[in-house]
Parts: C-alpha cells; structure tokens; sequence
C-alpha cells in the first residue's frame, strides 16, 4: 500500500488555488471554517498522526485538494522537528516552534515555495491573502498540538526526535529560507 | 587445516553440550559417524533422562576381547547393561545430575565409537608390556576390511586390509600407500612406527588366517609399533589416531581426486579461451548479399 | 549398509543446512562461505604439499577472516566457483557429518531455474571425488510444499506456491503436481540482508551507542528477537504512543572489542523492518512492487486450470517469513487483491447480461499457510523424503552414473508423479 492519504480528499471543501480550506479546531482567529466535530481528528491530528508514517515514501500521489494541505502541514512538522534537534526545553521549545510558525513564509506561486509544481497560484489577490492567513492559523495550531505530543519531560522524545532527519518526498523544507 | 580427522563425533559434541547447558527438551537425533557406525540420543521416559545408543557392525567381536570392560572404566555407571533394541551399546545420563566438569563428559561420550573399538589395542599394549605374545584379533569393522591386531615380546603389530572398488581409487592407494613406506626415511619422521605394505598378499603375520583375503583389489598396510609409541600418556593419542587410519586414507584419495578436478577445470578453462579465439573468418564474397529485387545489404 | 541415513544437504545462498534424514532439524546451519589462503601467483601448478587442504568453511571461514581470503560460492541460489564447491562439501561431509560418501545417499537442493549443466557437475563431483552410493537432486520448492504437509491444516498436494525468503532474495514459485511453472517464477531483491540493513539505517539515526563495527550484528540480533509485522502502521505508531511500556523494548549488547554491555532501546523498526515486504519504497527506491501483488500476479500468469490450486496452498518457506503474523497480512492483503479483482469481473459482466441472469464468480480462497518446521522448511522436506522407502529407488546411483555418464543427472523424478 502506498502513502496515506488524507481522509478529508472528499469532503468537498472549499479551495483557494488547489488546496482545500479544511475546518480545524483551533482558537486562533483565522479564515477557516470552525471543525464541525470537536471529537474527530481534524487535518492537523491527521498530519501529526501520519507524519511518521509517511516518513518512509517518497513517491506521493494527490488524490485531492486536502492531500495538499496534508504535504503542506508535513513540510512543516518536519521543519519543526528540525528546529527543535538542539535540544531545548519545554518552554523554549514551545516559544521557538511559535515564532518559526508566524514567520515570513512563502504561498504558493511565491518564488520561496518548494512545490510549486504541484500547487496552483492563487487566482487573485483576496484568495492570496486568505490564503496566507490560513496557512499561517494551520503554522500556529500546528505547532501548539506538536509541542504536546513531542515532548517527553523536559526534553523531546527521541522517537520523534530520529524523524528529524528524514525527508518527506526527498524535499527540503518549506517556507522559511533560513 | 583440514589435515587431521578428529576422533570425537561433532554432532554429538554440539548436541550434549546444547542439552547439558540449556534446557531440557525431547530429542531424538539419528546421527551416523565413520566405518556405518550408528547413534541415537533419544528421551524415551523423561526430559530430564538422555540415552546414548550406538550401533557397531564389530561389536560382538569388541565384546570378546573386553570392549565392555573398558567402556565400564570410562563410563560407570551411565553403561546400561542392557543396551536399546537394535543397537549395541547404550549410555544414559541423567541432565540433573550432571558433574562439575560438564565440558569433560562432552568429550567422553562424544568419543564412544573410539572408546570401544579401544579395548582389544589396550590388551594388546599391556601383553606387551608384559613381555608376553598376545593372539591374534581380529576385527571386522566394515563389510570387506578388517584390521588385525597381534602383540609380540618387543612389539606389537597392527595390520589393515584395505579395499578400494574404483579403479582410480586403486591406483591412488597404491600410490599413498607406497609414500607412507617412503617417508620413513626423512628425518622428521624418524620416530614415526614403521609401515609396511605390500599390494595383493597378505603378510606373513596373516598367514593361515581364516577370512583373509588375496586379490587384485586388497592391500595390506602393516603399522609396527614400539613400546615407545604407546607408553603411558602416548597409547591414548596413539589409539585414536590408528582407530581413524582408514579413513584418513580415503579422506586424502578423495581431497586428491577434488584437487584433480580443479586442477581440470583451470585447464578446461584455458582451452575454452583459446577456442573463443579461434574463430573462422568470413570470407569476403558472403559478406554482401543480394536479394531478389536488386537491393544490396551486408551481413554484420 | 543400507540401514545407515540418508545425508540432506541444503546449500543456499546465505546458509548451508545439513545432516541426516530423518531428523526434525538439520544438524548443521552454517554460513556458505568459504575461506582459503590467496595463492599469490594464482598458479595452482605451484602447489606444494597440501596448501589445497589449507583452508575453512562456514563460520571457521568468518573467524579467520583476517588470514584468510572470503569467498562465497554460491550467488542468488547458484553456484559461482565449482572448485570452492567442492571442497565445501568435502569438508562438510568428512568434518562436520563426518560420514564415509561410499555408504551413504545423499540428497541436495537446487534452486529454481537452475540449468540441467549445474546438476551435472554435482553429480561429477558427488560420484567421481566422493563416490556416493546415490544422489538425487530436488527443486527447493517442492522440498517446501512437502514439508507444509505437517502443518495439518493442508491436504497433501504438491501444487501450490511457494515463497521462499532467504537472507540474499525472496523467490515466488508456483508448482503444479510437483514440476515447477518455470516461465511464472518471479524474483523479489528484498530478503533478510535488506531488512537487516533497514534496521541497521533506523538505528543509526537514533540510537548513539552503537559501536559502528557492531551495528549490522546489533540490527540482525533486533530483527530476529523482537519483529513482528502488523496490520497497519499509522495504527501501529498510535499504539505506541498510547502503550509505550508494552510496546518499547530494551536489549542489552556486549561491546565486541570491549566486552562492555551496553543498552539499546528497541522501537519502531520492530514492525517497520519486515513492513518493507509489503512496502518496499520506504527502503529502496528501486523496487516498488509489494510482496502480495507479486504472488497475485506471478498466479495470475499460469494456466488457468491451476490458478485456484495455487490461491488455496501458499507456503512460506525460509528464514525471513519467520516473523510473527506474516503469513496472516500476507492472506488478507492477498485476499484483498483478489476480491476487488472479482467485484471488478462482476461489474463488467453485469453491464452486458438481462438484469435476471445474475452471474457470481465462486469466490476464490487465498489460504497462506505457516508452519512451525518454517525456517527449515527446505531441509525439513527433504528430510522427509530421504526418509521413506521409495527414496533410494528414485536416486541417481553410482552405477547408472558408470554406466551413462553425468547427463543422468539432468533429470529427476518427482515423487508425486508416480501415485
């Protein structure tokens, strides 16, 4: 069996460019649609959940516009799990995820961004910045929901900790050119 | 280096020391060693009760001159008076009550077909040693060969009839046989017993000898052995190493006959190369041919 | 003598099996390596007394690796070197099983597709160096499925399709009625080094206190010991973090040089090792093909008339389908394949028939079967057979062998042919 997919590829969202404006369960003000069920996994448990798994391939086939978001929130965990290889402590941890997520970061159609081949502009200026804003709530949710379950004590975990330096799809890491 | 046949039974040796050091477990191997000698380790009543088996074609005559005696030396209590149905000696160790030593009692019972065929040489030395002459023993450890042993006041004689089926093996005995009379004379094997073979008759120690055969197929090898080849701690190596002298014999025609065969394929090889080479060339006329409408091609 | 066992010699590519017939285990598992002193010019005219028999096999072979040169013989199932063979074997027979070849028969294995030349030149070399009374030559394959006759819970065919997984590459063989579908023989370059290899790279990456000398040893001991293969990983990873105690292990390891012990903690390449059968791109990025679709297709290219003999008796044979709940993923992913495929018929016939005239396709049973005698299950079989009274009868003698000449040796019979 291949990759895995997202389960949200059918859920008819709607898209800004090809990537598909999923629902989350998150405070943080933003343009995404509220989750509609507070129990379920929404797209970042998803990504968390099938991080390591999908660690191992690197052939990944689109099935749908939420698979985009899912690489898109891959990319990311990856680039945190770098960023947090020095060994910080809990706290620390938590404040460097949080400045990396608001940082500057490339959309797609944006020279910065890695996939560019695979991810359509946006078709206007509104979607762009719509866009931008809900890339940068998943950044945030993301990295608050990673925090809790990388970390093991003080210290993070070296079962997430060895992920760090595998390659999803072979790509270095999205976003910041740091 | 491979020169050396061992005298104890790998299988066995692995075997025991598996069971003594591990767990006790059911077992029931069938093992076969040299001259179609066979042993069993089975568990027959319980897992902690190992019973060793062996079958030999030449134990009755072992028996006639002392084998059971010995083996009662070396192994005690653990001999079985009587041994498991089809077979002739068995051994019986209980693994919870196993000595200190547990490595020595490996080797022991790994060295059970030597152990009996040892008792008629013991004899032997010890008339010897005595001073007196000992009969002579017989004993037919293979369908078609036997060796004799014979004591005398300042020797004691050993005689192997040998018999190889295949001509080649024949012609590569005789061969060996004539290098180990040969040796002798250079000075590293001074000390080394006396050998002696002569191709189709028997010696005259084996003169009027029932069963004694004379053709083209048999060779007799005579080892003389003086006192000081088998005086206190030299008889047991001294034993062993008679014990394994027919196969040692044919275990060194066959790494012949493979070293032969390497030494043919290198040969093989080269030939081939030099066949590949020589290819006949094409002669010029059949190298552009025509078809039927006009048209040219080359044959590549 | 014919009282005395028959000798089983199975020679494969990573190990050699060997002792007497009937027995349940082979009496010696040793590596197939062999290592001999390099002769410095090459020249074998230049021998001089006996440096031909300077030399050690099996794991002597890797102890005096130092000294010696390494060789082995045997590459992908088939032998490479016929002199290393030989002299293999001429230790193997008089130093380990330590028979006389003149009283004894002997079976030995050969690999699928083995060209009749290579039975040949074993028999030369078993009939003119040993001279054995017999020697007969089997297909691994088949030695497999008869040893699967013990589990039970199959009748005793000899059609069905073996997969056979050694330590260098995975085979998928379908046999029908004991002779092997040759052109259907599929070849898989993931096998038990590959796994190991794996576990070696997850290791590396996380664990720091593994000397690097020791690490492929470290990562073949985890393999062995605590693999299992499971249902799903994405599942598998939840478990992990949910259950952590039941599932993350500690092994402890003596250093080799330094005979210290050192501890490794042992995690998720316990399923991610043997995943890389039903997942290969997560460790090569050449093969892609999984394990269970290689034996879908391997079946779906026989005839016809065997296909469903072949679903219903999948035997597993070698040392790397030894891992727990293998043969289990491998029958439901199977079962898998082969149901969407009759849905799919279904679908396809339905559309062209009257909505009355329903036609089902008999559902097809996937039955993968495992057994205890597994990682032997070659040796076992043959075994098996050396041990019945009909074998000496279908052996090769020295005799015919006298009397023909090698060529006797390019056919063998299968037993089942004659009931």
């Amino acid at each position: 069996m291949p990759a895995y997919h997202s389960s949200f590829n059918d859920g008819g969202f709607r898209a800004i460019g090809n990537m598909a404006l999923l629902p989350i369960k998150t405070k943080i003000r933003g343009p995404a649609p509220p989750a509609a069920d507070p129990q379920q996994d929404d797209i970042i448990d998803e990504a968390i959940a099938l991080f390591r798994a999908n660690c191992f391939f690197r052939n990944f086939e689109i099935k749908g516009t939420a698979d985009r978001v899912l690489i898109y929130l891959l990319l990311f965990i990856q680039e945190s799990l770098g960023k947090l290889s020095k060994n910080p402590s809990q706290l620390e941890g938590q404040r460097t995820l949080q400045t990396h997520a608001l940082q500057n970061f490339a959309i797609p159609g944006e020279a910065g961004f890695p996939l560019n081949a695979m991810y359509e502009k946006p078709a206007n200026r509104n979607d762009a910045d719509t866009l931008r804003q809900y890339l940068s709530q998943l950044r945030q949710e993301c990295a608050t929901r990673l925090v809790v379950k990388v970390y093991d004590g003080d210290r993070p975990s070296k079962w997430w900790m060895c992920f760090s330096k595998r390659k999803f799809m072979g790509l270095p890491n999205v976003g910041t050119a740091a | 280096m491979l020169i050396d046949l061992q005298p104890s039974n790998r299988i066995l040796e692995e075997a025991l020391r598996e069971r003594f050091n591990g767990e006790a477990e059911k077992l029931q191997l069938k093992v076969a060693d040299f001259d179609g000698v066979k042993y069993r380790l089975s568990t027959p009543e319980s897992k902690t009760v190992l019973n060793i088996s062996m079958a030999m074609r030449c134990f009755g005559e072992l028996q006639r001159y002392g084998a059971d005696a010995v083996l009662r030396r070396e192994y005690g209590d653990m001999l079985e008076s009587t041994p498991e149905s089809g077979f002739d000696v068995t051994v019986r160790v209980d693994l919870q009550n196993l000595p200190q030593d547990k490595e020595s009692l490996v080797r022991k019972l790994s060295l059970l077909k030597r152990n009996a065929l040892a008792a008629p040489f013991e004899i032997a030395f010890n008339a010897q040693l005595e001073g007196r002459d000992s009969e002579l023993m017989t004993i037919h450890y293979r369908d078609e060969e036997a060796y004799y042993i014979k004591a005398q006041h300042d020797r004691v004689t050993v005689i192997f009839s040998t018999i190889f089926k295949e001509e080649t093996d024949r012609i590569f005995g005789k061969v060996f046989l004539q290098e180990f009379v040969d040796a002798r004379r250079s000075p590293a094997t001074q000390n080394a017993p006396q050998v002696l073979y002569s191709p189709r008759e028997p010696p005259m120690e084996l003169r009027g000898v029932p069963g004694v055969q004379e053709s083209d197929w048999v060779g007799y090898v005579t080892f003389v052995l003086f006192p000081r080849h088998f005086t206190g701690p030299a008889a047991e190596g001294c034993i062993s190493r008679i014990e394994l002298f027919r196969d040692y014999l044919h275990y060194h025609i066959k790494a012949s006959k493979a070293y032969m065969h390497s030494r043919m394929r290198t040969r093989v090889d080269s030939f081939l190369k030099v066949l590949n080479r020589a290819k006949p060339e094409q002669p010029d006329s059949q190298k552009e041919k025509k078809t039927a409408s006009g048209k040219t091609f080359k044959r590549s | 003598m014919t009282n005395l066992p028959a000798v089983v010699i199975d020679n494969g590519t990573g190990y050699t099996k060997m002792g007497y017939a009937g027995n349940n285990d082979p009496q010696f598992i040793i590596p197939t390596t062999i290592a001999t002193r390099e002769t410095p010019s090459g020249n074998l005219a230049a021998k001089r007394g006996i440096e031909d028999l300077d030399y050690y096999i099996g794991d002597e072979a890797i102890l005096n690796s130092k000294t010696y040169g390494i060789n082995y013989p045997i590459r992908h199932g088939q032998v490479e070197n016929w002199d290393l063979m030989e002299k293999f074997h001429q230790a193997s027979i008089f130093q380990y099983l330590r028979c006389e070849p003149e009283d004894h028969y002997f079976l030995l294995t050969e690999p699928p597709l083995n060209p009749p030349e290579n039975r040949e030149y074993t028999a030369e070399i078993f009939f003119e160096s040993f001279g054995a009374k017999g020697i007969y030559i089997a297909v691994q394959a088949v030695l497999a499925l008869a040893a699967s006759w013990t589990s039970g819970k199959a009748d005793q065919t000899l059609t069905g399709t073996v997969i056979d997984s050694g330590d260098g590459v995975t085979h998928v063989i379908p046999v029908a009625e004991g002779y092997v579908i040759g052109s259907s023989i599929k070849h898989i370059p993931i096998a038990g080094r590959d796994i190991t290899q794996f576990v070696q790279q997850l290791l590396r990456e996380r664990e720091n206190s593994i000397p690097p000398e020791d690490s492929l040893e470290v990562a073949k001991r985890i393999k062995e010991m605590y693999s299992y293969v499971c249902p799903d990983i994405v599942k598998e990873f939840k478990k992990y973090d949910s259950e952590p105690d039941k599932c993350f292990k500690k092994h402890e390891f003596l250093h080799s040089v330094t005979k210290k012990p050192y501890n490794v903690d042992v995690g998720f390449e316990r399923f991610l090792g043997p995943e890389i059968f039903f997942n290969p791109e997560i460790a090569s990025p050449d093969f892609l093909t999984p394990l269970p679709e290689v034996v879908d297709t391997t079946i779906q290219s026989c005839p016809i008339d065997t296909r469903r003999g072949l679903y219903k008796n999948i035997v597993l044979s070698g040392g790397s389908t030894m891992f727990k709940d293998f043969g289990r993923r491998l029958q439901r992913d199977i079962t898998r394949i082969v149901d969407n495929r009759l849905k799919h018929y279904e679908v396809l016939s339905q559309a062209n028939i009257n909505k009355d005239q329903q036609i089902q396709p008999k559902m097809i049973d996937v039955n993968v079967v495992s057994h205890k005698r597994q990682r032997y299950a070659v040796w076992f079989g043959g075994s098996l057979l050396a041990d019945t009274a009909e074998f000496y009868s279908y052996c090769h003698s020295k005799a015919q062998y006298d009397e023909y000449g090698p060529s006797i040796a390019r056919f063998n019979r299968v037993f089942a042919s004659i009931m």
